[in-house]
């Protein structure tokens, strides 16, 4: 496959973010990797003048050995139907902050939320970064990937040690119903 | 849990033990469905087990329930609500564990956010093992409940009230201090609890 309208549509964009690193993933999905201070531009660009209307999602990946977070941007669009995922890196540290896409789609305010709920990432511009659906959560933020979730649910939650006894009980109640 | 002397708490009078006759036989459940369990429940309810037959009918609301029945998976926001919920119905009542994730927590064993042993927060009066339980088998724990009422065992709603403050700090462990409203002093006067 030669993938022409993806490749023509890479070229579009290589004419303005120069530095950018493009690629075809497969048909009617492209990857890019660009520098975390252009995403917003970026993003402007995409809604205003290269007709992407649709934010799909934003995804967090944490990739606690290059000590980065990595934030995936999915964009859709109708006309073209080609599905755009912008990749930025931000520093992993306990409260990252980055700018928020709110202004320009407005549900990027909750997909943001979730991501500061699960990584503790702050975004910055977004008014509302309260508990999304951890609304009693205490300790740090469940999706990183140096949070032990073995440790937190014993400790929070106890575990129930087997014991033997039960066995006998339910086997005499199983002998019960074989005789009935 | 406690130290109750199980002979006080099953004693009961002859007109419990009437009462008990009647109530045996028209529990009606609160249709209150948490986790993936409830899938069970639409042919239980309907013609080919028909639990009706028993006198077990779903219901809307807590304050008309009976049983409480917990099907699956309980996460810390819906264990708020489902206190809540339980402290609204009103006295006798019963709750069942439907299911292994009420028992250890199930598939949800490494789980931050569900909760794993359900009798540390409500006082469980009876459990079905099973992921999911079949219809028979919760066809077989409704008996079972039936049974134990009618002879008098199945008290463990009065302990609620004799441990609240065990199940309290229980729960405020995991979700914090939440006024709830519910009047143990009246309510244990109101039961006569011994």
């Amino acid at each position: 496959m030669d993938y022409e309208r993806e490749n023509e549509f890479i070229k579009d964009i290589k004419s303005v973010f120069k530095e950018v690193v493009c690629t075809v993933k497969r048909e009617r999905r492209i990857e890019i990797e660009l520098p975390s201070e252009r995403l917003f531009e970026f993003a402007t660009r995409m809604q205003k003048n290269w007709d992407y209307p649709h934010l799909s999602a934003i995804s967090c990946v944490d990739w606690i050995k290059e000590n980065q977070f990595e934030l995936v941007y999915h964009f859709w669009s109708y006309n073209k139907k080609i599905l755009v995922s912008a990749k930025i890196r931000i520093p992993r540290e306990d409260e990252p902050h980055f700018e928020s896409i709110s202004s320009l789609w407005q549900p990027a305010k909750f997909f943001e939320r979730d991501i500061h709920e699960m990584f503790g990432v702050v975004f910055d511009g977004n008014d509302d970064l309260e508990k999304f659906i951890l609304t009693e959560w205490k300790g740090s933020p469940p999706m990183r990937k140096d949070f032990i979730t073995r440790k937190y649910s014993i400790e929070f939650y106890g575990e129930r040690k087997y014991n033997p006894e039960w066995m006998k009980e339910l086997k005499k109640l199983g002998d019960s119903n074989d005789k009935n | 849990m406690g130290d109750l002397k199980k002979g006080k708490l099953t004693h009961r009078t002859v007109w419990e033990k009437i009462a008990d006759k009647l109530r045996k036989r028209s529990l009606w459940m609160l249709h209150y469905c948490t986790g993936c369990g409830a899938v069970e429940l639409p042919p239980t309810m309907t013609s080919r087990f028909d639990m009706e037959r028993f006198g077990i009918v779903p219901y809307v609301t807590p304050r008309q329930a009976d049983i409480l029945l917990v099907t699956g998976y309980l996460s810390v926001k819906t264990l708020k609500r489902l206190i809540l919920v339980y402290e609204q119905m009103q006295s006798p009542k019963w709750v069942i564990g439907f299911g292994s994730c009420t028992i250890n927590g199930g598939m949800y064993w490494n789980s931050y956010a569900t909760i794993k042993q359900l009798d540390n927060y409500l006082p469980v009066d009876l459990y079905i093992a099973g992921c999911m339980p079949r219809p028979e088998a919760i066809i077989r724990g409704f008996n079972r409940l039936i049974e134990d009422i009618d002879n008098g065992s199945a008290q463990n709603w009065k302990k609620y009230y004799l441990n609240y403050e065990f199940y309290k700090k229980n729960q405020e462990y995991v979700f914090g201090e939440v006024n709830t409203n519910l009047d143990i002093k009246s309510d244990i006067k109101r039961f006569k609890i011994k």
